[in-house]
């Protein structure tokens, strides 16, 4: 069966396409073999301390959780999108791998589809 | 060869929604079929039945409509997509108690899993983003 | 092959260094104003968004404008499609 690579590009709260990005992923862990690849701005979903009760927005990283027990294979993001954030993986709700430009290009390689978000 | 589409923007928001459609015009025409549209984020207004652009523009819509109806192509509008931007059938309609639905003919309100099926067996996945 | 669609200026930062040797690019939408700049990849540019741009015969030698009908032609000979935007 096919695998899914996500790829998650937008930040949280700014709009609602994060949130419905990781919808979509459970989703797809539910069914099939999934990894996610955070790149650019969207490393910005994964940042701890997100309070959200204030603004109204729902504060979906608390989902990024559960990942791991929903059977999702590689959770990973680019390592020169980290260090340009002035991020590190400490500053995450969840490890995550960080990988260069070469690790990316073998993750999207090694999935036999593309989801982006 | 067999292709998923799946559609992020709203029609006039984001040509998003209009490449899709050129995309999946010329995916027919050059004798490949399509399993499934899915349109999820802001694509669920393009199953809104209530748009009424001025009469010099390009009804995207309503071309969405023919399109599926004239191929007999699934067109499935994400229903959290659809409910939070108020994209609704009957059953939801009744459902959430409210004035009326306003679901395009050619549409098809369902849930996420499609998405996934269209992807997984589909030898292809092209995805028009926002 | 994997084929990479930019449907926007901003897109680049997110997929330049992932786009291998062998890989095709395709520029929509918004995205064919990156055929006015030097990029580090050949890419083709959606004809209709080109025109409707006014940028016919503006685009870098390393942009070549393309149908839907060879776009599709793209897709199917490329292992899978990435879409950044």
């Amino acid at each position: 069966m096919s695998s899914i690579l996500y790829v998650f590009s937008q930040p949280p709260h700014g709009s609602i396409n994060a949130q419905e990005g990781l919808d979509a992923l459970l989703m797809g862990s539910a069914f099939t073999t999934c990894s996610v690849l955070f790149v650019g701005q969207g490393l910005m979903q994964l940042i701890e301390g997100q309070s959200t009760d204030e603004l109204g927005t729902k504060n979906f990283s608390l989902g990024f959780g559960a990942l791991k027990d929903y059977g999702v294979n590689r959770i990973a993001c680019s390592k020169p999108d980290l260090v340009a954030s002035g991020l590190n993986s400490d500053d995450f709700v969840i490890d995550v791998e960080p990988l260069d430009a070469a690790g990316m290009q073998l993750l999207i390689r090694d999935h036999d589809k593309v989801l982006n978000f | 060869m067999n292709f998923a589409i799946v559609v992020h923007g709203a029609p006039y928001s984001s040509e998003a929604c209009l490449s899709a459609l050129n995309f999946a015009k010329a995916v027919l025409a050059s004798g490949h079929s399509i399993n499934r549209v899915f349109f999820y984020h802001d694509g669920a207004y393009t199953a809104n039945n209530l748009i009424a652009p001025p009469q010099d523009e390009t009804p995207v819509g309503e071309q969405w409509q023919a399109f599926g109806i004239g191929n007999n192509i699934e067109l499935i509008a994400c229903i959290a997509s659809c409910l939070r931007r108020g994209i609704l059938d009957e059953t939801e309609a009744d459902r959430y108690e409210k004035s009326g639905s306003n679901i395009a003919p050619g549409f098809t309100i369902s849930g996420l899993g499609q998405l996934i099926d269209a992807s997984i067996n589909a030898d292809r996945v092209v995805t028009f983003g926002v | 092959m994997i084929l990479h669609t930019i449907n926007k200026l901003s897109a680049l930062a997110l997929c330049r260094d992932l786009i291998s040797e062998g890989d095709k690019v395709v520029l929509l939408e918004d995205g064919v104003y990156l055929g006015l700049q030097p990029l580090p990849f050949a890419t083709l540019a959606i004809r209709v968004d080109v025109e409707a741009r006014g940028l016919s015969g503006r685009l870098t030698k390393q942009t070549e404008s393309i149908e839907y009908s060879e776009f599709v032609d793209l897709c199917t000979r490329a292992d899978k499609v990435c879409s950044w935007f």
